[in-house]
């Protein structure tokens, strides 16, 4: 612990004890740390995702069958 | 396997047993007092006796927290023995006879009693030798002993700041901060643990409030804030910290688990 007490004017300014400080604002006191919520985006883009790898599926498997059925009708 | 599980609760357990501790009664147990520097000054090489003499002072306060070097330098008259903390100078002191009172006094002795019995802290009020000042300081913090739920594990001791018999306990109070020497008012010192004293509310800062929180930062559970950095400043005290009773503090919040901090 600090021992010398910084400088000041008079005896009413100056510093209260660190402990006595602490101990009224609580921080001598674990402080659990403080949540906070981040935007969250990952939904958007896992239902995006999953509609581009649909809709590719499904251009590929026109272009395949629309192929295949080209050859077997001539 | 099961032998396994067992150890690890057993081990939870322990760990989680400092944490419900209060800060009183962990400092009590567990801290171990900052040392003094007792500097022997010397200009000549040490004689036979100097070394029986010095040999017999640490045998005299080898239960103390204070350690003895001696130190040649020159130009100096006489040799003479200084006490340090923290690099700063307490007293010097001419002879070993002046030594004897170092590490113990009436009130020391009867604070050390009252902690080893189990009490919270004692308040040691050191008075200014103002009259008006030291009523009106010795009346709040009587009365702010007397209302708190702790009141009857709480010691308030006085000590005039002029007694010859205390000078040495007047002198190490004054310098646990740089400032107090220059301040002619009244200050509390929280005294707790193995004879630690908090940084001293004094003049105005003596209040009710201040008391209470001051009695607060005692009956907390001590925190590894707490612990990583102990405020206060020990005391030079001769004697044995064994064995200390149980803290009082315990039985009282037992009684009302409404004084348990959240």
């Amino acid at each position: 612990m600090e021992q010398d007490t910084i400088r000041y004017d008079s005896l009413d300014t100056r510093p209260l004890p660190k402990w006595l400080t602490d101990q009224r604002d609580g921080l001598n006191t674990y402080q659990p740390q403080k949540l906070e919520m981040k935007e969250d985006r990952s939904l958007q883009i896992s239902l995006i995702s999953t509609g581009v790898v649909i809709l590719i599926t499904l251009v590929i498997l026109t272009f395949y069958f629309l192929r295949k059925n080209k050859k077997s009708i001539k | 396997m099961k032998l396994v599980y067992l150890k690890i609760i057993v081990i939870g357990a322990l760990l989680s047993l400092p944490c419900t501790t209060k800060v009183s009664e962990w400092v009590l147990l567990n801290s171990v007092p900052d040392k003094y520097l007792l500097v022997y000054f010397h200009e000549n090489e040490l004689t036979e006796e100097v070394k029986q003499q010095n040999s017999e002072i640490e045998e005299l306060f080898h239960t103390s927290n204070i350690f003895l070097k001696t130190l040649q330098r020159d130009e100096i008259e006489k040799p003479y023995y200084a006490l340090y903390f923290n690099n700063r100078l307490i007293t010097e002191y001419a002879d070993k006879e002046e030594l004897l009172a170092i590490a113990n006094s009436p009130i020391r002795k009867k604070i050390a009693i009252e902690l080893m019995a189990g009490k919270l802290c004692v308040m040691l009020y050191l008075k200014s030798g103002i009259q008006e000042k030291d009523d009106k300081g010795l009346k709040v913090v009587k009365k702010s002993v007397a209302e708190s739920p702790f009141g009857s594990v709480v010691t308030v001791v006085e000590l005039d700041r002029k007694s010859t018999e205390e000078a040495q306990l007047v002198s190490m109070l004054l310098n646990v901060e740089s400032d107090l020497k220059e301040i002619a008012e009244p200050m509390v010192f929280g005294i707790f643990g193995k004879f630690r004293a908090l940084e001293p509310l004094l003049a105005n800062g003596i209040s009710q409030e201040n008391i209470n929180l001051m009695l607060n930062f005692f009956t907390a559970d001590c925190s590894c804030l707490i612990k990583d950095n102990l405020p206060g400043v020990s005391i030079l005290f001769n004697g044995n910290w064994d064995n200390p009773q149980t803290a009082l503090v315990n039985k009282i919040i037992d009684a009302n688990p409404h004084l348990e901090h959240q």
